[in-house]
């Protein structure tokens, strides 16, 4: 009984705490302005919309009164007091914020210094334009009500099970949806697969003649980072080799494009298409290089040099002992693009025909060698490297293998992108392109051709899209490593072996926390 | 086991041995021609080389106390901690907003600041903050993003703490801004001022800080070994660390001292947080990053999972890193190449560490 609450008690001051740092980040203005936005509300202060905030606040507290409710939610007493236990938790949690934050501003101290978001006018609008208390106390009852409401409605879900009844409905709908007949004769006929490849590939034919001039450009991007996502999906994916230094084939690949086609500071000036093949070259025997001596090294070790690797490679191109041969902090300008028959293919649209080309090409590469002696000796590595010698496969060279072609992936990519903005610097380089790469790969699915291009997407295309929460995009990232690790380690587009592993793996949970059972020698 | 070994150092291990030994000898002949040539040109006097082996001494003793944080919590989990760099950098922010708030409070007495009348507790206070936040996230950071995850194979917790690293330098960086903050230390700990010591004809400075970086990093060293070696607590730790199936049967909750290491290595790196913001002066959301891949540095140095060779694996990082520049007469932008270089030369050649027991193939 009395542990039902202190549960309760103890989500409530989990929101409370969660809600404060929203506030901190100053993520509550952002989502009360979008939410404003969107359903039009009202609002008296300047820095944000006042309505969209009482929303975001009634449905965050809505949650935390549901997730509040408890174990047994038929008692309607119970369910009623624990969500009003959780609510005047938060509310006064939040209340209290918001009192000393407001208080510590009438008292001129400049917030502003040291947290960045709750300047003047946020403070204001935290507490709705109104005095401090007022609004202080606006918020605490905000929380009581929608804390109870939640509450209510976790007792009404319970009772009525609405949610099995739309579970019943969807499984209806879905089973009608499947076999109505042309849908059936789609997913039965041998050339479904055909016949979807050739309507993607008609539609990437489209796209980009369809897109302005932003979009071709934003989408180029997206595309660069299926090109490196690919690349690295063999290294990680298939080989199991965690690499933490990826830019560093990006930037070789960028750099081998710019310095040999740029005017300064090596006065070589080649054409495009030569250099094209001498950057994806230059960084597979990088690969190749940077593979021979960690060769022997597993697991978290490979991921430290490589990513020292990385660094390296980023000082020394930012270096001024380099800057002679390398173009320093300031980078390489004036980098050639591509002409075919007398005709200049710099324009946005052309990158992202010739980025569609590339990604299409090493898709099919890709499929060949994943699916070939190569790729099964590849994944058999990725499972359990001593038994995968013990069955014969040279360990050594196929890791060089992997390690090159992921390289050489990379490299294209940096050629393509240093060419496409006629510049490449040091600051293209640094190590979150690793990470952003890593982090692609992880939520489309490792080891997935389909998972890369929607990890793509979901992590440098929606970011163009939700402009305003630019700022947040890294702390996303952040959390959304954590999250999938946590809830989803297959990605959402999984490959098919790679989800029946990771689920044995859950299975196993259930054993005693020995980490020696799965992967540990990985 | 050894009949395995036997077995494997058969021809192409060792071309590699051969291999590795040449480009070592090669690698030594290359550092004795540059120290040679720098030495003989006489560019740096005696006095920079006392100069630049004290502030190798202070900025290693740092990496020392970062690095065990790294170590205690590979010792135990066989994981790596990505995420400590930022933990060092979330207590350097507590000491640097108790500073700023002591700061703000005025003494009638005296005439002056709270920070300036009472400087032993402001600084003691500082120390306190910014070991307590740091100690609390490296809590919460296990409890969250590393529990879930144990028995999961080994990337996994790996990706999940890099998740967590970007993740606390962002929230940082959207919290308290990306501009760069300068420590306001209490009068008496202003940075370059400190001892005068005459060589060869120069001043060189010990300033008051880095004596105190230095001196702190070392007791709170001396302090962690004690536990760890000499403690009913720290034979538990080790008796984990050992094979955690066993302790549990022997009685030990294998959970809670996971929870107690990540507290105190969060200490220890909120501690290095507040000593950094002293002594450097500078300290903003990226801060920690570095000097954690360098600490790590330092615990692979010396032999990851190994209390003392952390201790000398961060003061010698330390002293090479600052002299290294110099001494082989390349540029001092480069120091982080040297930094970096050793490692993977480290673990390339010598994976147990300088100090450290050779680990058994499954844990490397």
């Amino acid at each position: 009984m009395n542990d039902q609450y202190k549960i309760s008690a103890n989500s409530g001051l989990v929101f409370g705490v969660v809600i404060m740092f929203l506030m901190l980040f100053g993520l509550t203005t952002t989502l009360a302005d979008i939410i404003g936005n969107i359903f039009s509300l009202p609002s008296n202060a300047r820095a944000g919309n006042t309505g969209g905030l009482i929303f975001l606040f009634a449905l965050l507290g809505l949650w935390a009164g549901f997730r509040a409710a408890g174990s047994d939610r038929t008692n309607l007493k119970r369910v009623i007091i624990s969500s009003l236990i959780s609510g005047v938790i938060i509310g006064l949690f939040i209340g209290v914020f918001s009192y000393f934050v407001g208080a510590l501003d009438g008292m001129d101290v400049e917030m502003r210094n040291y947290f960045v978001q709750l300047d003047r006018p946020s403070v204001s609008f935290l507490l709705y334009g109104r005095p401090i208390l007022t609004g202080s106390l606006i918020t605490f009852g905000i929380y009581l009500i929608f804390g109870v409401l939640g509450g209510l409605l976790a007792y009404y879900v319970e009772i009525k099970k609405p949610n099995e009844y739309l579970q019943k409905q969807y499984l209806v709908l879905k089973d009608k949806a499947l076999n109505a007949g042309i849908v059936k004769k789609y997913t039965q006929s041998p050339r479904a697969n055909l016949i979807s490849y050739g309507v993607l590939f008609v539609m990437l034919l489209i796209f980009p003649q369809m897109l302005g001039k932003y979009w071709n450009y934003a989408m180029g991007t997206v595309g660069i980072y299926v090109l490196m996502g690919l690349g690295l999906n063999i290294v990680v994916g298939l080989a199991g080799l965690l690499d933490l230094g990826y830019v560093a084939f990006f930037a070789i690949g960028a750099y081998t494009a710019g310095l040999l086609t740029a005017p300064a500071p090596i006065p070589l000036q080649i054409g495009f298409w030569p250099v094209l093949i001498l950057s994806i070259l230059f960084a597979a025997v990088a690969g190749i290089l940077l593979g021979l001596p960690v060769l022997r090294m597993r697991g978290d070790y490979l991921a430290i040099v490589t990513l020292g690797f990385g660094e390296i490679i980023r000082v020394l191109i930012r270096s001024d002992m380099m800057a002679p041969y390398l173009g320093g902090p300031q980078g390489v300008r004036d980098i050639a693009g591509p002409s075919l028959f007398g005709i200049s293919l710099t324009n946005e649209k052309a990158y992202l025909y010739m980025i569609i080309i590339g990604i299409l090409l090493t898709i099919l590469f890709t499929n060949y060698l994943q699916n070939s002696r190569v790729g099964r000796a590849w994944m058999a590595m990725r499972e359990d490297e001593t038994v995968a010698q013990a069955m014969g496969i040279n360990t050594l060279y196929y890791k060089l293998m992997a390690f090159a072609t992921g390289a050489a992936f990379a490299g294209l990519g940096g050629a393509l992108f240093a060419a496409r903005n006629q510049y490449t610097g040091p600051a293209d380089h640094t190590l979150m392109v690793s990470i952003n790469v890593l982090c692609l790969l992880i939520v489309g699915g490792m080891g997935s051709i389909p998972g890369v291009i929607v990890g793509a997407f979901v992590l440098k295309g929606l970011p163009e899209i939700l402009r305003e929460l630019d700022l947040y995009r890294l702390l996303v990232f952040g959390a959304l490593l954590v999250i999938m690790m946590i809830i989803r380690p297959e990605g959402l587009w999984p490959a098919p072996r790679r989800r029946m592993e990771l689920h044995e793996v859950v299975d196993l949970e259930g054993l005693p926390p020995e980490g020696k059972l799965v992967g540990e020698e990985g | 086991m050894s009949e395995t070994h036997a077995k494997k150092s058969t021809a192409p291990i060792n071309a590699f041995l051969i291999a590795q030994v040449i480009i070592f000898v090669l690698f030594l002949v290359f550092l004795g021609w540059r120290l040679y040539l720098v030495i003989s040109s006489g560019v740096y006097g005696p006095d920079t080389w006392v100069r630049f082996t004290i502030s190798g001494l202070i900025i290693g003793s740092v990496y020392s106390v970062i690095a065990i944080g790294y170590t205690l919590v590979y010792g135990i989990l066989f994981m790596i901690n990505f995420a400590h760099g930022e933990i060092m950098m979330l207590g350097a922010f507590a000491g640097y907003f108790v500073f700023e708030a002591l700061k703000s409070i005025p003494i009638a007495s005296t005439g002056m600041s709270f920070l300036d009348s009472f400087q032993i507790i402001s600084v003691v206070l500082a120390f306190l903050a910014g070991m307590f936040i740091a100690a609390v996230s490296g809590y919460y950071l296990e409890k969250i993003a590393y529990r879930p995850l144990r028995g999961a194979p080994r990337l996994i917790p790996l990706i999940s703490a890099i998740g967590a690293s970007i993740f606390l330098q962002n929230a940082a960086q959207v919290m308290f801004g990306p501009k760069r903050r300068t420590y306001f230390n209490p009068a008496s700990l202003q940075r370059s001022v400190g001892w005068r010591i005459p060589i060869g004809g120069e001043e060189v400075i010990l300033t008051y800080t880095g004596v105190l970086t230095f001196v702190l990093s070392i007791l709170l060293l001396v302090c962690l070994y004690i536990l760890v070696m000499r403690t009913r607590y720290g034979r538990s730790m080790r008796a984990v660390a050992e094979d955690k199936q066993t302790a549990a049967l022997m009685g030990i909750d294998v959970d809670r001292i996971i929870s107690n290491t990540f507290i105190i290595s969060g200490a220890l790196g909120g501690a290095a947080g507040v000593m950094w913001g002293i002594h450097n002066g500078i300290i903003y959301h990226y801060v920690g990053f570095i000097p954690g891949l360098k600490a790590f540095t330092a615990a692979v140095l010396g032999g990851i999972g190994n209390i003392p060779g952390a201790m000398i694996g961060g003061i010698m990082l330390g002293i090479v890193e600052s002299l290294g520049p110099a001494a082989l007469g390349i540029d001092f932008q480069l120091k982080d190449v040297i930094a970096f270089s050793i490692l993977v030369l480290i673990l390339i050649f010598r994976p147990s560490g300088i100090v450290g027991e050779v680990l058994s193939e499954e844990k490397v």
